[in-house]
C-alpha cells in the first residue's frame, strides 16, 4: 500500500516536469489545434476547399512579412525585450503597397518600375532601422515601434488617407490566376518561403546570423562581426515587406488605409507561434509560414461562426500574450 | 619533458614583454617559451599578468615592448588574423556556444562549409563527428543540440571549433575546467593529452595546481607581471615550489588588529545547496566575528554569497538568521531579517550613481528619517553627515553625486548605508576589488570596527591574502563544496592557496606540525 502510493508520487514527480515542458514548448500549438477543431465542428463551411484556399490566400502577406520578422529575431536573439524585433515591417509593407498602387494608377508607371520604387521605399525604412539599432544603439522594439508610427503617418500624407484602386492587368492576373487550382498569391508565398528558407537556414550567412543572435560573444570569438549581420537582417525585413506588397495589392486590388494594423498583430502572432513547430523551439521560416496559415484559418473560422470583428482583434492580442509568456517562462527555466 | 637549450625550436617565444595600463604595470619584462609537443602550464595569482600576456598573444592588447616569435618567425604587428594563420588557437574560458545550434553547426561556426552558396550540412556533420572522435576522443552526434549536452561535451565542441580548420600548432586553453564538475574533467584532460600525442603544443592556464601537475610537462610561474620561475618534471613536490614562487611577498601593515569576543550566532547554515553551484554548505557566523569564504572563480563562492543575500534561490538545507529560520526570496527579505550585502560591483549594484552621497547613505533607512512618507530633510542630512564623519568619506560633501567619489570612498558609502541601518549580518563580496592600497587598509579598518560593534561579517574574496589578514576563520570552497575550514593564525598563505586550488598537498599542509611556527610568523607580520 505504502509502496504503491510512493510509486504513484514518484511517477507524478517525473510526469509533472515533462507535462510542464510540453505545455510551455507546444502549448500554443495545442491551443490552436483545439480552436481549429472547435471551428471545424461549429461550422460546416470551415473545412470546405473554398474556405481553405481563401485562408491560404490571406495567409500569404502575413507569412511573407513574418519571414522578414524571423530574420530580425534570428539576428537579434529571441529575448523579448533586449532581442531583435521589427514592428515596422507591416508599415513598410503598407508603404510599398501605396507606392505600387499610386504608381500604377495615378502615375501611369509600368509594373517593374512601380515595384522597383516600392522595394526602394521599403529598403529606406529598413536602412533607418539599421541606423537606429546598430549605430544609435536603441533597443529594436522601441525604435521599430516609433518607425511604425512614423511610416504610417507618411502613408496617410502620401495617399491623403484614401483608397487607391488598381486595375493593372498584371496585378489582376496575380489576383485571379490559379495555376494547378491554387491561387497565385499562395504561389508567391511558397516561392518566398523557399527563398527565405535557403537564405536563413541553408546558407553560411543564415548560420552566422543565428550565431550572432544566439550568442554575440560566441560569434565574435569565431571571427564573425555581429553588426553587419544585424544590419543585414533589417534590410532583409525591408525586402520581405516589399514582396508582401505584391500579395497585398493583389488581395485588396489596390491600397487601402489601415491594412498595416491587422497585419502587425497577425505577423507577431504567426512568427512566435511558429516557433512551436521547430525542434529547437526557435523562430524559423517554415514555422512562420505554418503560423501564418494557422492565424488566417483562425480569423476566417471566427468570421464563419459569426464572431463580431471587434472581438477578433482582442482575441488575437490575448493569444500573442499567451505565446510570448510561454516563451518567456521557458527562457527563464533555461537559465 | 625537460629539454636543453640545444633542443627543438620553441613554437612560441615571448621575451621581454612589457604592458602598462593606467596606474598599473601589468607586464614587466615577462617571458614565456613553449616547445613543440608539450603541455605547458601557466600559473600565478590574480593580477600576476597571465591573462594580459594571453590577450597580447591573441591580439586583444598591444604590447609596449618585447619580441614575439611564433615558429621562429618574428611578429612585429601582431593581429589576431596573423596569429591564427601561424597556427595559434584559443579555447576561451567561457562556453561560447549557442544553445539551439547543433554540434556540427557549432563546430563550423565562422568557417562554414558551403558550395554555391548553400551549406554542405551532411559534410559538416560528418567532419565534425570525425574530428571529435579521432582528434578529441569524443563520440558525439553532429545533429545533437548544444543545450542537450553536458558541460564537458560542450567544452569539447568548443575545442573542436578552435581546431577544426586544421593547421593548429599551439592551442591556448584558458581555465578549461572552470565550469566543469570533477567527474567531467577527465574527458577534457584526455582530449588535451590526445592533442599532445598528435604533436600539438598546448598552453594550459589554470588556477588548479593539481591539474597542472597532472597534465603539464613544464610550468611557468608568473608574479607581479613577470615570470619568476619555471619547473619541469612535475610531481607532488612541485606544488610547494609553485606556490612559493606564486606568493613570494609579505603581508604588510595592511590589516588592523582584531580583538573582539565572539557573541551569539547571527547566521547559521546547515546543508545549504542550490541548483548545482554549491551543495552541503555548513557555516556559522557570530557577532563580532569576521568569517572568510575562499575559493577560485567557479568554486561556488559567488553563488553562495548571492544565495545568502537573497539574490539566488536556496534549494536545500536550512538557514537561520539571529536564531530564527529564514527563507529569503529577495534582498529585501534579507534586509528585513537583518542581513545586508556589500556587492562586488558597487558601481552597478551598490549605488545609485546619479544620487547624492547623502541619499545613497540614507537609502536603506528612509522610513526612520521620514514621517508619513515625507522625508525630513534635517534628519536625513544629520544622519548622512554622521555616517560620512564616522567612515571618513572624502570629500565630506554629502550633496555630491556618488559617481564623483573614488572607488574606495564609494565602497565606504555602501558600508555607511548598512551601518546606518544597524544590520546584524553583513556580507562582503570582493570588498576591495579595484581600490588602491591606501583605501584597502582603510576599508579593512572599518570592517573590523563594524565587527567590534557587534555585527557578524562574512567576506568572500578571490584575494586569499586579504582573507588571511582580516578573518577569524576561513571557509574554503572547492567545486561547490566546503573543502576545509582554517582558523586565524593556523595556516600560512601557501597552505591556504594549496587548499583553495584543490591541491593534493593541501591536506598535509593544513594542520601539519611544522606549520605552527610559520603561522606564528604570520601573526607577527599582521602587527
Amino acid at each position: 500500500m505504502s509502496t504503491a502510493t510512493r510509486g504513484g508520487a514518484e511517477r507524478a514527480a517525473t510526469l509533472l516536469p515533462v507535462l510542464r515542458r510540453v505545455l510551455l514548448t507546444r502549448g500554443p500549438l495545442l491551443l490552436f489545434a483545439a480552436l481549429l477543431l472547435y471551428l471545424s465542428l461549429a461550422s460546416s463551411a470551415f473545412l470546405s476547399m473554398a474556405n481553405l484556399l481563401s485562408s491560404l490566400t490571406q495567409a500569404a502577406p502575413i507569412a511573407i512579412v513574418s519571414f522578414g520578422l524571423a530574420a530580425v529575431v534570428m539576428g537579434g536573439g529571441d529575448d523579448v525585450v533586449a532581442g531583435g524585433i521589427d514592428l515596422s515591417i507591416p508599415a513598410a509593407a503598407a508603404l510599398a503597397t501605396a507606392v505600387v498602387s499610386d504608381q500604377l494608377t495615378n502615375q501611369g508607371a509600368g509594373v517593374i518600375w512601380a515595384f522597383t520604387l516600392a522595394v526602394l521605399a521599403a529598403l529606406i525604412v529598413g536602412a533607418l532601422n539599421v541606423l537606429l539599432v546598430t549605430v544609435v544603439g536603441l533597443t529594436s522594439i522601441l525604435s521599430t515601434l516609433a518607425m511604425y508610427a512614423t511610416v504610417v503617418g507618411v502613408i496617410r500624407v502620401y495617399t491623403g488617407n484614401r483608397r487607391i484602386t488598381v486595375d493593372d492587368p498584371t496585378m489582376l492576373f496575380i489576383r485571379d490566376a490559379r495555376p494547378l487550382g491554387i491561387p497565385m498569391p499562395v504561389w508567391v508565398m511558397f516561392a518566398a518561403a523557399l527563398a527565405f528558407w535557403l537564405l536563413l537556414h541553408r546558407s553560411a550567412f543564415g548560420m552566422r546570423l543565428q550565431a550572432v543572435g544566439g550568442n554575440q560573444e560566441a560569434a565574435a570569438t569565431s571571427g564573425i562581426r555581429p553588426r553587419p549581420y544585424i544590419a543585414a537582417s533589417f534590410l532583409i525585413a525591408g525586402v520581405a515587406a516589399a514582396v508582401a506588397a505584391l500579395a497585398l495589392v493583389a488581395r485588396g486590388s489596390g491600397s487601402s488605409p489601415g491594412i498595416d494594423e491587422r497585419l502587425l498583430v497577425d505577423m507577431v502572432l504567426a512568427t512566435f507561434v511558429g516557433a512551436a513547430f521547430s525542434r529547437r523551439n526557435i523562430v524559423t521560416v517554415p514555422g512562420a509560414m505554418l503560423g501564418a496559415i494557422l492565424v488566417a484559418l483562425m480569423s476566417n473560422g471566427l468570421i464563419l461562426i459569426r464572431v463580431d470583428n471587434s472581438w477578433i482583434d482582442g482575441f488575437k492580442g490575448v493569444l500573442i500574450l499567451i505565446v510570448v509568456a510561454a516563451a518567456a517562462l521557458q527562457n527563464r527555466r533555461r537559465t | 619533458m625537460p629539454r636543453t637549450s640545444s633542443g627543438p625550436e620553441p613554437v612560441l617565444e615571448m621575451t621581454g614583454i612589457d604592458k602598462a595600463f593606467p596606474g598599473v604595470q601589468a607586464l614587466d619584462g615577462a617571458q614565456l617559451s613553449i616547445l613543440p609537443g608539450e603541455v605547458h602550464g601557466l600559473v600565478g595569482e590574480n593580477g600576476a599578468g597571465k591573462s594580459t600576456i594571453i590577450k597580447i598573444l591573441a591580439g586583444v592588447y598591444e604590447r609596449d615592448a618585447g619580441s614575439i616569435l611564433i615558429g621562429g618567425s618574428p611578429l612585429e604587428d601582431l593581429t589576431s588574423q596573423a596569429v591564427h594563420e601561424l597556427g595559434v588557437r584559443f579555447v576561451h574560458q567561457e562556453l561560447h556556444l549557442v544553445p539551439h545550434l547543433t554540434v556540427a553547426e557549432s563546430v563550423f561556426m565562422g568557417h562554414e562549409l558551403s558550395r554555391s552558396g548553400l551549406l554542405r550540412r551532411r559534410e559538416m556533420r560528418r567532419r565534425a563527428e570525425r574530428f571529435l572522435s579521432e582528434r578529441l576522443g569524443a563520440e558525439l552526434d553532429g545533429e545533437a543540440l548544444i543545450r542537450d549536452l553536458g558541460s564537458a561535451e560542450r567544452k569539447l565542441v568548443q575545442v573542436a571549433r578552435a581546431l577544426v580548420d586544421e593547421g593548429a600548432r599551439l592551442v591556448v586553453f584558458d581555465e578549461p575546467t572552470a565550469p566543469l564538475a570533477s567527474g567531467e574533467i577527465d574527458r577534457v584532460f584526455a582530449a588535451v593529452e590526445r592533442l599532445r600525442d598528435q604533436g600539438v603544443a598546448c598552453l594550459y592556464v589554470s588556477h588548479y595546481l593539481a591539474e597542472i601537475t597532472r597534465l603539464c610537462d613544464r610550468v611557468t610561474v608568473f608574479r607581479n607581471g613577470t615570470d619568476v620561475g619555471s619547473l619541469a618534471q612535475l610531481d607532488e613536490h612541485s606544488h610547494r615550489e609553485m606556490i612559493r614562487l606564486m606568493v613570494g611577498r609579505e603581508l604588510g601593515q595592511l590589516f588592523p588588529e582584531r580583538s573582539s569576543e565572539p557573541g551569539e550566532v547571527v547566521l547559521a547554515a546547515s546543508g545549504l545547496g542550490d541548483d548545482g553551484a554549491f551543495s552541503e554548505v555548513d557555516l556559522e557566523v557570530r557577532r563580532g566575528e569576521i568569517v572568510g569564504v575562499a575559493g577560485i572563480l567557479g568554486s561556488g563562492r559567488e553563488e553562495l554569497i548571492d544565495a545568502l543575500a537573497g539574490l539566488r534561490r536556496i534549494r536545500s538545507g536550512r538557514l537561520e538568521l539571529v536564531g530564527r529560520r529564514a527563507r529569503l526570496r529577495s534582498p529585501a527579505d534579507a534586509l528585513d531579517r537583518g542581513l545586508a550585502l556589500v556587492p562586488r560591483d558597487r558601481r552597478n549594484d551598490g549605488l545609485v550613481l546619479a544620487m547624492s552621497a547623502a541619499d545613497n547613505v540614507n537609502l536603506a533607512t528612509l522610513s526612520e528619517i521620514a514621517r508619513t512618507g515625507w522625508i525630513l530633510r534635517d534628519a536625513a542630512d544629520q544622519q548622512a553627515r554622521r555616517m560620512v564623519d564616522q567612515l571618513d568619506i572624502r570629500p565630506a560633501a554629502v550633496d555630491r553625486p556618488a559617481r564623483l567619489f573614488s572607488g574606495g570612498n564609494q565602497q565606504k558609502m555602501v558600508l555607511a548605508r548598512w551601518l546606518a541601518a544597524d544590520v546584524d549580518v553583513l556580507l562582503f563580496d570582493e570588498p576591495t576589488v579595484g581600490v588602491d592600497i591606501g583605501a584597502k587598509a582603510e576599508i579593512y579598518q572599518r570592517m573590523a570596527e563594524v565587527a567590534e560593534r557587534g555585527a557578524g561579517l562574512l567576506v568572500a574574496s578571490n584575494d586569499t591574502s586579504e582573507l588571511l589578514g582580516i578573518c577569524d576563520r576561513i571557509i574554503v570552497m572547492v567545486r561547490g563544496r566546503i573543502a576545509g575550514v582554517v582558523q586565524r593564525g593556523e595556516v600560512e598563505l601557501d597552505a591556504l592557496i594549496a587548499l583553495v586550488t584543490g591541491g593534493d598537498a593541501a591536506g598535509d599542509a593544513v594542520g601539519a606540525g611544522r606549520h605552527a611556527e610559520d603561522a606564528a610568523e604570520i601573526g607577527e607580520q599582521d602587527r
